[in-house]
């Protein structure tokens, strides 16, 4: 492949991961069969200096300044997209530009041309990308290679854009890292001193934890918390991986890699000792939100993108209320689950009562409604995200925090 | 002029670059923590914020946050706002990948704690050649 005998595309996706490989100093690589890509005409593209397809994948994505076409990527590899520039399917609420728009459905399609399934989300594990134990899996998404590392037993690292997609196009990334079963033993324990309950519970514990975790840590969490579900790990693994790039979580009595605490921490015993109180957690809510009680302009919900039992819920609440006329809610899901709220009726219940359902994408991506001063989120995450991408006063409360919000139009959470 | 002081490494990524350092333990968010057309630290609060990342020889303690981490450096290069050479005391996938991509001079495995010896502006040059750092002067 290096030698250019199976085109110049796949040389140029495997001369990087090699060099990948070199700087890590792995001997060898492995065989990937799952990619989550971040697909479209996204905002950093921009400083390529061009709008043709192949020159832009070429120089952003395969580091290669000669300009190679895109025909396909590895037959054995099943890519998904991931988050998108905006919520393509919902074209009356687009903030893009007309002409973006067109490229970036040009850009998408070669895409599809290129065998990649248009998915549009964050959570690809909850809509079809599923690695199994022992397989290898690249995402563009920080949270998706926590969960896929934690809950199944997939092997992938954090890596970043360019190398996902190289790994696609050539079928390969380097043997290193969570691939290797030596690395995923854990290296600290967390004993969380509090019993989390709710998603909001989980999302801020997953910050607090965060926030105290040393670089390249492998946690194991401890203590008499209730078991979480699917749902509560996909906020807490968000909140994590943001706030300490963290790509490997154990939960003793849970996850599958930790059947026993002494097993899971392998042959070095592991001496660190990270404890997390209810105190930390208080703490971490008072410091995502410094501000007053006051007026709210737009609330974002669905960061990682919804679960349809999160939707049912927001319709539960929002049947015969109405949202605050000067209060913009969008709430943020997968195509595939939105589908699954307009059969269900949910998406009619919410979008009378003057909220939006959005698909594809996020505030991260697409920017915000003009005339935005204040801004609330459920997710830790989007909170800390929102610092670089906004100027507006920042809140972070729980779900029902913020649907009380929406409808008085001022702040009620803490 | 007094003795330079030497730090060893692994050399990662081959050639010779010199440059002020910009050095935080504390490390850049992924998204969004650079201004990708002027190479500067935008995330709010950190240590570097309001410098730039251009010409200099940056030096974190791995990376944060997500896997759009590479990108900003990357997209920051090719506005002609990259840095001059990379070090990263220990290799996460994330600050390897951003190396690679960069394709930089880089010195990683360091023994020694760099953030105890340098200082912010300190005149560097690293060696990914040798695998050494080299601290030339400090303001």
């Amino acid at each position: 492949m290096l030698d250019g005998s199976e085109g110049a595309v796949k040389q140029k996706a495997i001369e990087l991961i090699v060099r990948y490989a070199k700087v890590l100093g792995a001997q060898e690589l492995c065989r990937v069969t799952w990619a989550d890509l971040f697909c479209g005409c996204h905002e950093y593209l921009d400083v390529s200096g061009s709008d043709d397809f192949d020159a832009v994948f070429s120089k952003m994505s395969l580091c290669s300044e000669l300009p190679v076409k895109l025909k396909a990527m590895a037959d054995h590899c099943i890519c998904y997209s991931g988050v998108e520039p905006d919520c393509t399917e919902v074209p009356d609420q687009m903030l893009m530009a007309l002409p973006k728009r067109a490229q970036n459905q040009l850009y998408l399609s070669r895409f599809v041309d290129a065998g990649v399934v248009l998915s549009g989300n964050c959570i690809p594990y909850l809509t079809g990308f599923t690695p199994l134990a022992g397989e290898h899996f690249v995402s563009c998404e920080s949270s998706a290679v926590l969960f896929i590392n934690s809950v199944w037993g997939g092997c992938g690292n954090g890596d970043g854009i360019e190398a996902s997609f190289c790994a696609a196009v050539c079928g390969r990334t380097p043997l290193w890292g969570k691939h290797l079963p030596a690395n995923r033993q854990a290296t600290i324990v967390v004993d969380i001193q509090s019993v989390p309950q709710s998603i909001h519970d989980w999302d801020a514990l997953g910050h607090a934890i965060g926030s105290k975790l040393p670089a390249h840590a492998v946690p194991v969490l401890k203590g008499g918390f209730n078991r979480p579900n699917a749902i509560q790990l996909k906020s807490f693994f968000a909140s994590l991986a943001c706030a300490a790039g963290t790509e490997l979580c154990h939960i003793m009595g849970l996850t599958p890699e930790a059947s026993a605490i002494e097993k899971t921490l392998g042959a070095e015993k592991c001496s660190d000792l990270l404890a997390v109180t209810a105190a930390d957690i208080a703490a971490t809510i008072e410091r995502l939100n410094p501000h007053q009680r006051q007026k709210i302009d737009y609330i974002s919900l669905g960061c990682p993108h919804y679960h349809i039992d999160e939707i049912r819920r927001i319709a539960d609440y929002l049947d015969g209320r109405q949202i605050h006329p000067e209060t913009c809610v969008h709430i943020w899901t997968a195509g595939t689950i939105k589908y699954q709220s307009d059969r269900c009726g949910y998406t009619k219940v919410i979008e009378t009562a003057g909220a939006r359902i959005l698909t594809g994408s996020c505030p991260s991506s697409r920017g915000y409604p003009g005339g935005v001063s204040t801004a609330a989120y459920d997710s830790a995450k989007q909170r800390m995200s929102a610092e670089q991408e906004t100027d507006a006063k920042l809140f972070y409360g729980s779900r029902e925090q913020c649907l009380r919000s929406a409808v008085s139009g001022y702040w009620e959470g803490p | 002029m007094g003795t330079t002081r030497v730090l060893h490494g692994r050399g990662a990524l081959a050639g010779v670059a010199e440059g002020p350092a910009l050095i935080s333990k504390r490390t850049i968010t992924g998204w969004g923590g650079i201004d990708i057309h002027t190479g500067k630290v935008v995330e709010p609060g950190h240590p570097l914020e309001g410098m730039s990342i251009k010409d200099s020889i940056l030096i974190l303690d791995g990376s944060r946050g997500s896997n759009g981490w590479s990108v900003f450096f990357h997209s920051a290069q090719v506005a002609g706002c990259g840095p001059a050479g990379l070090v990263f005391p220990k290799l996460d996938s994330r600050t390897a990948l951003t190396a690679a991509v960069l394709n930089i001079p880089l010195v990683t495995d360091l023994r020694e704690d760099i953030f105890s010896l340098i200082r912010v502006g300190d005149r560097i040059r690293v060696d990914g050649d040798k695998g050494t750092i080299e601290i030339l002067g400090q303001p």
